[in-house]
């Protein structure tokens, strides 16, 4: 008797996945001829056409994703043994993660030819390590889940490296690579300790075996912690962060930047609701004192940098500080908080980094803070669009980011979690002080040397565009806003519905 | 009134304007022109705040002064899941400081028209900008939207400071963003903890301060704060201090004011007299409007420590302004004194003290802003601000010595001139309440005598003996015209303050009420006759006092 297969289940993972071994064929059928249809095969030519490939299997996969949220029914990919659910959490992340990559493939395009690395490799591996996110967050046993971080891992290493004549590309990607398998290592070994004592890898089968007083569970449970802290760049686990993102290209920095942690929040989520629901008091107390240093380090060390991707990498681990504490309040509440918080964070971190990748020049970033200077004379957009998504990561209103932590500080209270509430917003203002760093170059200083000249490219002019627009209906309406055009954004509702299912 | 919605419009007309001006601005670059030109800017933007200053001439003309509670009331949905609604309405006290604010910022428009010469597109955009973030912190009735103004309106200033400002103008910036961020932030997680006891108190969610009438909800001025327990575990003290953390670096209370003389003296004259004049009053506003009735209990428990500050900041303010070699350090200095005096008469808690505080933060909004226009005027003449360069300059500048004497009066607070009748208020008030801490405040006022009239001596008299001054010229038209359009509302609260006065009655009676079986009132004041008799409880359920 054959199983009951239902591959709906895994439809955008497959589609994107697809896409990838598309995009390979296409770039070895076309880079080897002088011309197609009657278009002479050029380098730009070419990576524009890959982008477009990979747009159209990145949107097809949204769609499906969108089209399977709004429905609302899981579905599970085998019932008889289920190891992939697509259900709203997961179809909500799938669709975030589709459009951060897609918003990425579009930045990428100018900045590759910028860059002279427009090799068609590229769209492949960011597609495959996208198949691998989507396979991460719909992944309902231990199993699945490890896969899902392969095959969003490895391709990603080797994106940190792309720019392979470049020392520090080179030396992130083989940072990223050593310390990101580490982690996996550790991770499996959790795994196969909470089989050991569980009996069981699928996350329902784990939370009705899970006993704490077990030490083998105990131990399996915190090694998959620490697996997960390597993948959402908490202290301690986060110092191949700021190395990372600032050797690797910057749109590959942006992509992983966002993706990386839609995907593995997601996953987290997932796991600690589905497998660890009625988890042992010492839990919340490990993810306080995650959280807080998380805070602590992200913000403060942010404050001294003097490179914008590396200050930005800082800020990244403080914002996984600010969505641990959704974590810590532990509520539906919270975790829709989570999920609203990943959501504007993906848009205001790719306009940060957009705009970086919008300055790069003659083959080199602009991403010194003096670099910044004077900006505003001589970029007037992009100085305002940058000071926008600083104002935004630094949560003011009027911006997503502000509405992002008011949720997740409101559910933390809610839930009596003052004291690492204060600490939330006490980092905060000193996340100001650094944030507003930029902004103070920009307008408040007298351009020093060469000011970074080159035309913005149009799809980087689209996604820069969209990210802003994103940032700020998400501040001023999150939920039905009365202007016509965005009044089906209803991002409250989305990500409560999102994680209704799981309780 | 024949414009509906006309409070909203008043606030919002601004940041509308700034919005498509920026965007005709984009246009008009597109189309290959540099944009609009500086002028069509600096029309475009005076002509709003006209009408702003024109819309609240209205609000005023259409507000009812016997009526208490709140009027000109509009709600709409907003996040209604989450209790978030549009919520906006103005009693007495902020209509005054709504027409204090529409009332300066064509005039600093006016004047910013000389010393403003760089990137005046985005000079005019942040200034109307900062209007409606200021206004709609005024007129908000929901704690989640006044919230969200109150923060917006930093990043303007900020800009502001540390795009046009001085040499030291970055630090004063950051400097000022960053202490208003950290007691703002406080701030919001003590609203979110308000906004769960009203919940469990009521079992609904809203951040309206007040109810709205149909709605289930109950505002969260009806919510019991609880004050069991001791002094240090009482809820209704944490959110207190949370709230006083955040207005009080605002106003500033003393041991917080480190970001003023900063940001005060590093501003473009234009921006430090929005800063002294409306910003602060942020803070003050904030104190009347929320904390106090918010937390009734632990407001009279902290009363003897705001007491305290607020005499440090009079004594300390005034002493600092005395050594000051920079007039415009010198006027900082003062507003801190002056904010001080605000502070006392609010938690004196009687009618007198809160009447004069709120008449005080209007006061020293129109005598400190014109004190700014004046050292301004001067600072483009001579590019110094040094007490030391100057001396005689009345000579010269005859025009100039007179209405600065003029404002310099109005800020010692002499009779027929309007400080006078806030700090004699204030004094009444705190006198009831602690009659020791009113005698030494009124050595504040005795020191402010003294460091404004030296430092007027000092500039405009003596000899004529830099050679520098001989040249200066007096008062052009314009400045003539703004300082006099100053001029009006000072000697017209001096002479006749019951027009405004009037406007305060029910929501100060409303409010000290609140406050009256702590402070077993007096007879109100032995009020002159230009004083309106000031009826606390008089008209209440138990009929006159004795």
């Amino acid at each position: 008797m054959s199983p009951e297969i239902h591959l709906g289940a895994v439809g955008p993972t497959l589609l994107v996945g697809v896409g990838a071994m598309l995009v390979l064929v296409a770039e070895v059928m076309l880079s080897g001829r002088e011309s197609f249809l009657g278009r002479r095969v050029t380098g730009a030519w070419l990576g524009s056409m890959l982008a477009v490939i990979s747009s159209f299997f990145l949107i097809l996969a949204l769609i499906v994703a969108w089209q399977t949220f709004v429905v609302g029914s899981a579905q599970v990919f085998n019932p008889s043994h289920p190891m992939v659910r697509l259900d709203r959490l997961a179809s909500f992340s799938i669709a975030l993660i589709a459009l951060g990559s897609l918003l990425s493939c579009w930045l990428s395009v100018g900045y590759l030819a910028e860059l002279r690395i427009n090799h068609g490799e590229y769209y492949a591996l960011l597609l495959l390590a996208t198949s691998g996110m989507m396979l991460l967050v719909s992944a309902t046993d231990l199993i699945m889940i490890f896969l899902g971080i392969e095959i969003m891992s490895i391709p990603i290493y080797v994106l940190a490296g792309f720019d392979r004549r470049k020392l520090r590309s080179n030396e992130s990607a083989l940072k990223y690579f050593l310390v990101g398998s580490f982690a996996s290592a550790l991770l499996l070994y959790g795994m196969a300790l909470l089989y050991g004592a569980t009996g069981h890898t699928d996350l329902a089968g784990i939370a009705t075996g899970f006993d704490v007083s077990n030490p083998l569970a105990a131990m399996g449970l915190g090694l998959v912690l620490v697996g997960f802290t390597f993948k959402i760049s908490s202290v301690p686990f986060h110092q191949w962060t700021p190395d990372v993102y600032e050797g690797a290209p910057t749109s590959v920095t942006a992509y992983m930047s966002v993706t990386v942690k839609v995907a593995a929040f997601a996953a987290l989520l997932r796991l600690l609701v589905e497998a660890f629901g009625d988890a042992p008091p010492a839990l919340g107390t490990i993810l306080t004192v995650l959280a807080a240093l998380t805070l602590v380090v992200g913000n403060f060390v942010a404050v001294v940098q003097d490179n914008v991707k590396r200050m930005l990498a800082y800020s990244s681990i403080a914002h996984a500080g600010y969505l641990l504490i959704g974590f810590v309040a532990a509520t539906p509440e919270a975790y829709s908080a989570v999920l609203f918080y990943l959501l504007a964070y993906v848009f205001m971190n790719l306009g940060a980094f957009g705009v970086i990748v919008a300055l790069a020049h003659r083959g080199q970033d602009t991403d010194r803070i003096d670099d910044f200077a004077g900006l505003a004379s001589s970029r007037p957009g992009l100085a305002a669009l940058m000071t926008l998504f600083m104002v935004a990561l630094a949560g003011i209103p009027g911006t997503g980011g502000f509405v992002a932590k008011f949720l997740v500080f409101k559910a933390a209270v809610n839930e009596g979690v003052i004291g690492l509430t204060i600490l939330g917003v006490l980092t905060s203002v000193v996340s100001v002080y650094y944030y507003l760093r930029l902004p103070v170059a920009m307008y408040m200083r007298e351009p020093g040397g060469e000011v970074p000249r080159r035309e913005i490219a149009s799809g980087e002019g689209i996604v820069l565009a969209v990210c802003a627009v994103v940032v700020l209906v998400l501040g001023l309406f999150p939920n039905n806003a009365p202007i016509f055009l965005f009044s089906w954004i209803r991002a409250l509702d989305w990500t409560r519905d999102s994680v209704a299912m799981l309780f | 009134m024949g414009v509906s919605n006309l409070l909203s419009w008043v606030t919002f007309l601004p940041g509308l304007a700034a919005v498509a001006l920026l965007a005709l601005h984009a246009v008009a670059r597109g189309s290959g022109g540099g944009g609009l030109p500086d002028a069509a800017w600096r029309a475009a933007g005076l002509g709003a705040t006209l009408l702003a200053f024109l819309g609240s001439l209205l609000l005023w003309a259409g507000f009812d002064a016997g009526a208490p509670g709140f009027q000109f009331v509009e709600y709409a949905p907003w996040l209604p899941s989450f209790g978030v609604h549009y919520f906006v309405g103005i009693d007495g006290i902020s209509l005054l400081l709504v027409l204090l604010t529409t009332f300066l910022m064509p005039l600093v428009l006016l004047t910013s028209g000389r010393d403003i010469k760089r990137s005046v597109p985005s000079w005019v955009f942040f200034m109307l900008l900062l209007e409606t973030g200021m206004l709609g912190a005024f007129v908000s009735l929901n704690l989640f939207q006044f919230y969200v103004f109150w923060e917006v309106m930093l990043i303007p200033m900020y800009f502001i400071i540390g795009v046009w400002g001085g040499q030291r103008r970055v630090y004063a910036a950051i400097k000022f963003f960053l202490y208003t961020m950290l007691g703002s932030l406080l701030m919001l997680v003590a609203i979110l903890a308000l906004y769960y006891l009203n919940s469990q108190q009521f079992g609904s969610f809203t951040f309206d301060l007040v109810a709205v009438p149909g709605a289930a909800a109950r505002g969260l001025l009806d919510t019991q704060v609880p004050v069991s327990g001791a002094p240090w575990w009482q809820t209704q003290a944490w959110l207190f201090a949370a709230f006083f953390l955040a207005f009080g670096i605002k106003v500033p209370m003393v041991p917080f004011h480190t970001w003023l003389p900063d940001a005060h003296v590093e501003a473009p004259t234009a921006g430090s007299v929005i800063l002294a004049g409306v910003l602060l009053k942020m803070g003050t506003y904030g104190f009347v409007r929320f904390s106090l009735p918010l937390f009734p209990e632990a407001t009279v428990q902290f009363a003897p420590l705001v007491f305290g500050l607020a005499l440090i900041g009079i004594l300390y303010g005034a002493l600092v302004a005395m050594v000051q070699k920079d007039v415009k350090k010198l006027v900082a200095y003062s507003s801190v004194a002056h904010l001080g005096f605000v502070m006392l008469g609010m938690f004196a808690l009687n009618a007198e003290g809160l009447e004069g505080s709120i008449l005080q933060m209007v006061n020293h909004g129109l005598s400190t802003g014109a004190l700014f226009l004046l050292v301004g005027m001067l600072y483009e003449r001579r590019h110094t601000r040094q007490i030391a360069d100057f001396g005689g300059i009345a000579k010269p500048m005859p025009v100039f010595a007179a209405i600065f004497g003029i404002v310099t009066m109005s800020s010692i607070g002499l009779p027929m001139l309007n400080g006078f009748v806030g700090e004699f208020l204030i004094l009444v008030g705190a006198f009831e309440a602690a009659p020791i801490v009113a005698v030494f405040a009124t050595l504040g006022v005795i020191l402010a005598a003294v460091y404004m009239l030296w430092m007027y001596r000092r500039v405009m008299f003596g000899p004529l003996d830099n050679p520098e001054n001989r040249g200066l010229i007096d008062l052009d038209a314009l400045e003539k015209g703004v300082l006099v359009a100053v001029l009006i509302p000072i000697f017209w609260i001096g002479v006749y303050p019951s027009t405004f006065l009037r406007v305060l009655h029910p929501s100060v009676k409303e409010l000290a009420a609140r406050f009256e079986r702590a402070e077993p009132a007096e007879e109100p004041a032995q009020a002159t006759a230009w004083l309106p008799p000031l009826e606390v409880g008089a008209e209440g359920p138990g009929g006159p006092r004795p």
